[in-house]
């Protein structure tokens, strides 16, 4: 499907072969109904279905030639506008094999073969009648493409939207600063600089890596650790970070890339506005099956009312939940002067990947 | 005789850039630093700068705000906003046509900024960014800044607006409409000449003669209120 079509025309391609077997399958259900409906006069209801089946398959095809062959044209129309014009042309193209129909019925070929009996007596009825049954399940059939449509647009959104959010979560703020930082110690102090551009590389290394869903803690670790060691380059003495850690096993399973933009958050939103800046405390804890991670920061005064990014803590809730089901836990809040956000999961030594 | 600037920013890697760009260009003269927006305000009301350099996002009074402050200084310096990266400020400036430098500063642009470094107006500061968190007050010394949520009411005399404040009470030149206008969600005017904070609002009292007096926590005089607002207040706050 060619982009910028999107929008307007929620139509298949015609001209695939899975279109066409739901079409085959929409006019067979409606000759069925159609058979069903009537009460077989003259021949029995195999006969009526065949014959059905057969006058209905011929305006099926070849309204699905028609859309396929229309569909440029038509894709340029509103959904309003493209909708009324595919069921003028079914409406026409049923009114014409309809004619052609009850004319091959006339003809010396099938009266002289007794077929007679097969086709419509009288034109008029006949036409009206299919036009009429026509437009009904187009119109059911457009509903139905119009709904699927919109409901794998609405799919390939949330998935764009998730991708974004996922791009996001190093913030420009901290990048551009960062860069500062850098263009300040290139001329200070180059050995320091060298070593702030190894570890920002590092850190965005960590953040485009693929999904994989879990790394070991200490590898996790060691990501917070580089983001840490940048931002105390920026912020000197005012960013204290408090790791109490020595509890967790080095090599258990954690989600991947959550200590980072949590441990940012906390800096972000609880040590930078504070003109003598604070401490973040890391605590992680194992006991019996379970690893609980808290990481808290102090919120002071200032609030100043920075954009709160609660995509960070989203995204985290999301991905745990993923990992973990109902046993993954994220609970955040403010409690006092402290902001503090807890993740719990289980520990598990290999994870079957979800 | 050469521009002399004051150099703000909380990171000490961007003051120290910033220093050694200046250094190289060598067409002004620092005269100082100051690491929050408070202190740039006291360093300028001090050292009377020419330009200051003024970072944007600072912990506690943020450069916009320190900006309005400084604007009210007896010789307004002219400011040069710098930022890494602050959609928000960076929008404010664009529409309404504020020069900023975006961090890392690149040497041109800052000598190009500082030939072209002018004051900001104070209506143009004014809307550029939300309601200021500090009242400034001016010393024959200098300036002092106390911070809105000290301040227990505004009060008009003639020329001269009161604050009165946790700490006691200055002289501020602000008239009383505008910090109406300006504080008019955490404040209440109560009266033709009195503008009263909704955060230390007590009671209301009537005397003798049948006048409205309002109580404010901390506050031994009691002050006016016209009878309208009597009633209102009496609503509104549930006193």
């Amino acid at each position: 499907m060619s982009e910028g079509t999107d929008e307007s025309l929620y139509l298949p391609d015609f001209c695939t072969s899975r279109a066409a077997l739901a079409n085959v399958l929409i006019v067979e259900l409606t000759a069925l109904i159609l058979t069903l409906a009537h009460e077989n006069v003259g021949v029995g209801f195999w006969t009526d279905l065949s014959r059905t089946s057969l006058f209905l398959l011929w305006i099926g095809l070849a309204g699905a030639g028609l859309l396929c062959w229309m569909r440029v044209p038509l894709s340029r129309l509103q959904v309003a506008k493209g909708s009324a014009a595919v069921l003028l042309l079914i409406a026409l193209l049923i009114a014409a094999i309809s004619a052609a129909a009850y004319y091959l019925g006339r003809s010396s070929l099938v009266q002289d073969a007794g077929a007679g009996i097969l086709f419509p007596p009288d034109l008029h009825g006949f036409l009206i009648r299919n036009v009429a049954i026509g437009l009904v399940v187009t119109s059911l059939a457009l509903r139905y493409f119009y709904v699927t449509h919109e409901w794998r647009r609405n799919i390939e959104m949330q998935a764009t939207a998730r991708v974004h959010a996922l791009q996001a979560r190093i913030r420009p703020h901290f990048l551009f600063n960062s860069m500062n930082t850098i263009a300040s110690l290139t001329r200070s102090n180059p050995a320091l600089a060298e070593e702030a551009v190894q570890d920002l590389a590092d850190l965005f290394r960590a953040n485009l890596s693929d999904k994989r869903d879990t790394i070991t803690f200490e590898q996790e670790y060691e990501v917070a650790r580089t983001y840490q060691r940048i931002e105390e380059l920026r912020l000197g003495s005012r960013l204290r970070v408090d790791w109490k850690i020595d509890s967790l096993p080095r090599k258990a399973l954690v989600p991947g890339l959550m200590l980072q933009p949590l441990l940012e958050n906390a800096i972000y939103h609880g040590i930078e506005p504070q003109p003598g800046g604070g401490t973040v405390t890391v605590t992680g804890e194992i006991s019996g099956n379970l690893i609980t991670i808290v990481v808290r920061n102090p919120v002071g005064n200032y609030e100043n009312e920075r954009e709160g990014n609660r995509l960070a803590l989203a995204n985290i809730r999301e991905r745990l939940g993923l990992l973990y089901g109902e046993r993954g836990l994220v609970k955040s809040g403010r409690f006092d002067n402290e902001f503090i956000v807890t993740l719990r999961f289980p520990h598990v030594e290999k994870l079957n990947a979800t | 005789m050469r521009p002399r600037v004051l150099i703000v920013d909380d990171e000490a890697p961007a003051r120290e850039r910033l220093r050694s760009l200046l250094t190289e260009l060598d067409q002004v003269d620092v005269i100082g630093e100051a690491v929050t927006g408070e202190e740039a305000v006291m360093r300028a009301a001090e050292l009377a700068p020419d330009v200051v350099l003024l970072d944007v996002r600072m912990p506690g009074i943020d450069g916009i705000e320190a900006a309005k402050h400084l604007n009210a200084l007896e010789q307004p310096p002219a400011v040069i906003f710098t930022t890494a990266f602050d959609e928000y400020a960076m929008k404010a400036f664009d529409a309404q046509a504020v020069g900023y430098l975006l961090k890392p500063i690149r040497k041109e642009k800052l000598a190009a900024a500082l030939t072209h470094a002018s004051r900001l107006t104070r209506p143009l500061l004014q809307k550029i960014a939300e309601t200021r968190s500090h009242i400034a007050v001016r010393y024959r010394e200098g300036l002092r800044l106390i911070p809105l949520e000290e301040v227990q009411f505004f009060f008009a005399e003639q020329k001269y607006t009161t604050v009165k404040h946790l700490k006691g009470e200055d002289l501020i030149e602000d008239s009383l409409r505008s910090l109406e206008d300006e504080f008019g969600s955490a404040f209440v005017r109560v009266h033709r000449n009195a503008l009263v904070s909704v955060r230390y609002l007590e009671g209301i009292e009537r005397n003798s003669d049948g006048q409205y007096f309002v109580r404010l926590r901390g506050c031994e005089a009691p002050l006016q209120v016209s009878r309208r607002m009597a009633s209102e207040l009496r609503e509104r706050f549930r006193i």
